[in-house]
């Protein structure tokens, strides 16, 4: 019994030093290679275990360059879009970020690494349920997920230093601006399932004005709800 | 009582194939369930290669086989849809999940095997009147014209899922008509534990894709159905939530906090995909202020109280946008009559009863058609986002013929335009740029053929984050509605692409693209270079036009290596989904026609040939090249012609229901006829004639239908539907006498090759589907329709061979 016990952990042991592998792997490979510098951002790619945030039976393909079903019709994104999504974010260990769209949580446990506070909102469930649990067995501990509609944000615990939107919107919901700092950045997909969407940066200046810049084409599930 | 029974057979299967097609497509998407049916109609083909292998087998008792296949379908539909409904089959995860293969694999199966049973049928019927086969195949299409009419209006009242359960009434009476009354007792046997097996798996609700919009709209918290309508355009799906929030061409610079939050709304899916809404209206329209800050207002800043025509009423946000913006009167076409029953039933007192205020005028019709047949003039004629963000972004409405959207109808909607009347366009923006590239392409060219000097001066493109609205006014724009353009697009922090004095610094200010590479798109449109921009550009931008109505089709061949030289694997999703999806099919239907015709082409090839040279479960067989040759250019030749003409009569009538209804149905009647007359008159120049009279109505048709159908567009509908049975019954007819022609003859010396004659045409029919639609989208209707002629040649050519006996048979 003892021996396949001691199997059972030295295998355990060996698959967690491949997921070290494949993740250093990945950083380099698909985050790195792909121009993503921010060292704050690299530390926590490297660091956040991203197959404890998918299925079981995809885990092998958890740092593969691509995205994977998470259930309820909703993805884990890509890990390069994660890190360049965060990095476009332009935060610190200062900083309150909100989600909207918390999906797996593994978008929000990059976040934590980085920043003071995450608040993250998911409308479906089952999924905020489980996110709560993933990002608790993961140690995180700055992160709050409510279940809700993020399409009004978080107003009550706002405003925020950054706004990141992890699920494709057809307009930027006017309330997600208004609690966005002044000199805030939020990223939010805009576009449809299967096909290319468009990822945008919206910057509140100073002054209040808001200006949009579509950054890169990417691939996302629609945020539920059809907004 | 085999005429009958085969009649009832040839409905099922039609009907069996419009149910399918309607149910996959409401579980999957439009492009997948073409697929997966075009692959599935190969068990037609499976049914005549085993048949051929089979035939000493079941020599003598091919009446009994007849009876035991009819038998067989009574359950089949049913049980099959049900078996096919037990995998968690999702498109979207093919690429990342290999189990999904498998899955599409299981549903192919078990999809294909009524379509199998059907075919097994005919053959035998076939088999059995071995003198009449042109009867047979004339009950047989008769059954089938009956049969997509049946099922066109059954799908008006039940949902597609009870269709394949319906469909064991007509194979039971098929089953029934064929048994001696002597064996009756048993029979009601048979058929009683068919009907206890359907009830124990009763009728399964269709597994809709987690990936469609109806599924994540479903889980949201307070979502609620509140209704389902079942039709044969579409399955409507009414869906109450706090958190459905749509606006057409997008909300820009609202100031939601000052004007308040958007209205209640109620979203409308579309076979679970396709999103569209309608709006609370408690007052008056003037309380709809947030759709003065979308893109499609623009229109009502440069118009004084229009008078508006609106193609696509759908849920109403479009006339809500003009009577807010104080039109005279609005006139909306909706081709969906269910759309029309609910916007005027059940969403009638939550929409303000938007379809029936004295203002608006809503009529069931298709846009086009409306407009031809009228003289009437508008103010202003708004095309808005007909189609959904995900349809057309991800390219699955290539394959769709869309006459909306070509050259000839931006002729007419400017030529049913007032004096100083504007025609406004709203495109969803796709990644790379091409869509509204090539519809601000086709403006040009319109104003060009209209005889406008300086499109540049008559054209406004704006656009929002994810949409474009593009203007094209009858007269040049003034100086006063250029400055307005300005205005409203300041205001609402909407991005300039095109105006008259446009300059480049103005351009790109809002929404940042990399650079303003719509301004420099549309320069170039029109500039000299404009022919090179068309050859050189990564997509197909080139206008549709009714000959080749493919607006959505963007992807070009010759961009694969660039693409794939700049993104690598990365370049998939820029391909459009439709095409490639089309594409996939062919090649699928090639492969598994290979590997169908493979065990009848071998013995010919030498391959398993028994001692003494003697072919498998044949006898005296004919040419095997020459039955290929016939049986094959005859089934792509019907398929294209069929295509060819289908898609002249669609234009031509109003209601696309009503017209496919009557289309397919007086196609296979008339088909059916003219082989009934083959049948009849066995003439030796039979075929030549008819080859000469499908050449000679093609040629005409081809040239004078579109004028024919111009100058008549003002008839009632009874009379354009009664003009077009009796214009396409003459192609139909001819169309019907080759194929039993051919088989009445290799029946009358060989009875091996009817199957194997049945099975050619059935591969040759799938295949030519398929490739009908890739030569119509890459050439033109036109070159479909001279494809057909030749094949037609081919066949006339190769129909001696089929009297001459095998040489090692």
């Amino acid at each position: 019994m003892n021996t396949i016990f001691a199997m059972v952990c030295a295998s355990l042991f060996l698959f967690q030093g491949d997921y070290q592998k494949e993740r250093a792997r990945m950083v380099a490979d698909q985050i790195r290679a792909r121009g993503v510098r921010d060292a704050a951002v690299l530390a926590a790619m490297e660091s956040v275990e991203r197959h404890r945030f998918v299925p079981k039976h995809l885990r092998h393909d958890a740092y593969e360059d691509h995205p994977l079903p998470i259930g309820h019709g909703q993805t884990i994104s890509q890990p390069y879009i994660v890190a360049a999504m965060t990095e476009m974010l332009r935060v610190d260990s200062d900083s309150v970020v909100l989600e909207v769209g918390t999906g797996s949580g593994y978008q929000a446990a990059i976040l934590a690494r980085i920043v003071k506070r995450v608040y993250t909102l998911e409308v479906i469930a089952p999924l905020a349920r489980r996110a709560v649990t993933t990002l608790r067995e993961n140690g995180m501990t700055n992160v709050t997920v409510k279940e809700g509609d993020g399409y009004y944000g978080w107003a009550e615990k706002g405003p925020f230093d950054g706004i990141v939107v992890t699920a494709a919107a057809s307009h930027i919901p006017p309330p997600l601006v208004d609690q966005l700092k002044p000199g805030g950045w939020m990223v939010i997909p805009v576009g449809p399932v299967f096909a290319v969407q468009s990822l945008m940066l919206v910057h509140k200046r100073e002054d209040g004005t808001i200006t949009k810049k579509k950054v890169m084409s990417v691939r996302f599930v629609p945020l539920t709800g059809n907004h | 009582m085999t005429h009958l029974a085969i009649f009832l057979v040839g409905l099922v299967g039609i009907a069996y194939q419009i149910a399918l097609m309607r149910i996959f497509s409401i579980a999957q998407w439009y492009h997948f369930a073409y697929m997966i049916i075009s692959i599935c109609m190969l068990g037609f083909s499976f049914s005549g290669t085993l048949l051929a292998l089979v035939r000493r087998r079941i020599a003598g008792r091919e009446a009994l086989w007849l009876s035991r296949c009819t038998l067989a379908l009574v359950p089949a539909p049913a049980l099959c849809y049900a078996l096919g409904q037990m995998v968690p089959f999702e498109s979207f995860r093919l690429l990342v999940e290999p189990i999904q293969s498998l899955y599409l694999l299981w549903i192919y199966l078990a999809f294909s095997l009524p379509f199998a049973l059907v075919s097994a049928c005919i053959t035998l019927g076939f088999m059995i009147e071995k003198a009449r086969v042109g009867k047979v195949y004339f009950v047989n299409m008769a059954g089938s014209g009956l049969g997509a009419l049946v099922v066109i209006l059954l799908l008006y009242r039940v949902n597609p899922v009870w269709v394949p359960y319906l469909l064991a009434i007509p194979a039971a009476v098929a089953h029934l008509v064929l048994q001696r009354r002597a064996d009756w007792l048993r029979t009601w046997r048979w058929l009683a534990a068919a009907g206890i097996l359907l009830v124990l798996v009763g009728p399964r609700p269709i597994r809709m894709s987690e990936y469609k919009g109806l599924s994540h709209a479903g889980a949201l918290p307070d979502a609620e159905v509140l209704e389902r309508r079942d039709g044969p355009m579409s399955q409507i799906t009414v869906l109450s939530s706090s958190m459905i929030r749509e606006t057409p061409g997008q909300i820009s610079n609202y100031p939601m906090g000052r004007l308040g939050p958007l209205p209640e709304q109620i979203a409308l899916f579309f076979d679970g995909g396709g999103m569209s809404v309608v709006n609370r209206l408690n007052g008056e329209p003037s309380e709809a202020v947030y759709l003065d800050y979308v893109g499609d207002a623009l229109p009502y800043r440069l118009l004084t109280r229009p008078e508006v025509f609106i193609v696509g009423a759908g849920g109403g946000t479009q006339i809500l946008n003009a009577l807010y913006h104080r039109a005279t009167h609005v006139t909306a076409v909706e081709a969906d009559p269910n759309l029309f029953d609910l916007m005027e039933g059940s969403l009638h007192a939550f929409s303000g009863g938007l379809y029936t205020r004295p203002e608006v005028t809503v009529v069931h019709a298709e846009g086009r058609g409306y407009l031809q047949a009228r003289e009437k003039r508008f103010d202003l004629i708004q095309l808005s986002l007909l189609d959904s963000f995900n349809a057309s972004s991800a390219g699955v409405r290539a394959l769709n013929e869309d006459y909306l959207y070509t050259l000839e109808a931006m002729g007419l909607y400017l030529d049913r335009l007032a004096p100083e009347g504007m025609l406004a366009i709203s495109r969803w923006l796709k990644s790379p740029p091409r869509d509204t590239i090539k519809m601000a392409a086709t403006l040009i060219e319109t104003a060009e053929r209209a005889g406008i000097r300086e499109p540049a001066r008559h054209l406004v493109v704006i656009r929002t984050w994810n949409t474009a609205t593009l203007l094209l006014s009858k007269v040049p724009l003034s100086a006063e509605r250029i400055a307005a353009v300005r205005a409203f697009c300041a205001e609402r922090h909407l991005d300039i692409c095109w105006l008259p004095d446009l300059r480049i610094e103005e351009t790109n200010r809002y929404t940042i693209l990399e650079t303003p590479e719509y301004f420099q798109a549309i320069s170039r449109l029109l500039s000299a270079e404009r022919e090179s921009f068309y050859r050189n550009h990564l997509f197909d931008i080139r206008p549709a036009t009714d000959d080749r109505p493919y607006f959505f089709r963007f992807f070009r061949w010759k961009a694969l290596p660039e693409l794939w030289a700049h993104m690598g694997t990365e370049w998939i999703p820029f391909v459009e989904w439709g095409y490639l999806t089309l594409i996939v099919t062919l090649l699928q239907a090639l492969l598994a026609c290979v590997l169908l015709l493979l065990p009848l082409v071998a013995p010919a090839l030498g391959l398993f040939r028994k001692r003494g040279g003697e072919i498998p479960g044949g006898s005296k067989q004919v040419g095997t090249a020459a039955v290929m040759f016939y049986f094959g250019a005859l089934g792509f030749a019907f398929m294209f012609l069929e295509m060819a003409f289908i898609q002249k009569f669609m234009l031509y009538l109003s209601y696309p229901v009503l017209a496919v209804s009557v289309i397919l149905t007086a196609m296979l009647f008339f088909a059916g006829l003219g082989s009934y007359f083959a049948d009849r008159y066995r003439g030796v120049g039979l075929l030549p004639r008819t080859f000469a009279a499908l050449a000679l109505v093609s040629a005409v048709y081809g040239a004078g239908l579109s004028p024919l159908f111009a100058a008549s567009a003002g008839l009632g509908e009874a009379w354009k539907i009664l003009l077009s049975v009796l214009l396409l019954g003459l192609p139909a007819f001819f169309m019907g006498i080759p194929f039993p022609t051919g088989l009445q003859r290799v029946s009358e010396r060989d009875d091996v090759s009817v199957p194997w004659a049945w099975c050619v045409n059935g591969c040759a029919s799938v295949v030519g589907a398929t490739l009908g639609k890739v030569l119509a989208m890459q050439f033109g209707f036109r070159f479909l329709l001279l494809t057909a002629v030749v094949l037609y040649g081919v066949a006339t050519i190769a129909y001696p061979a089929l009297t001459r006996d095998k040489l090692d048979g």
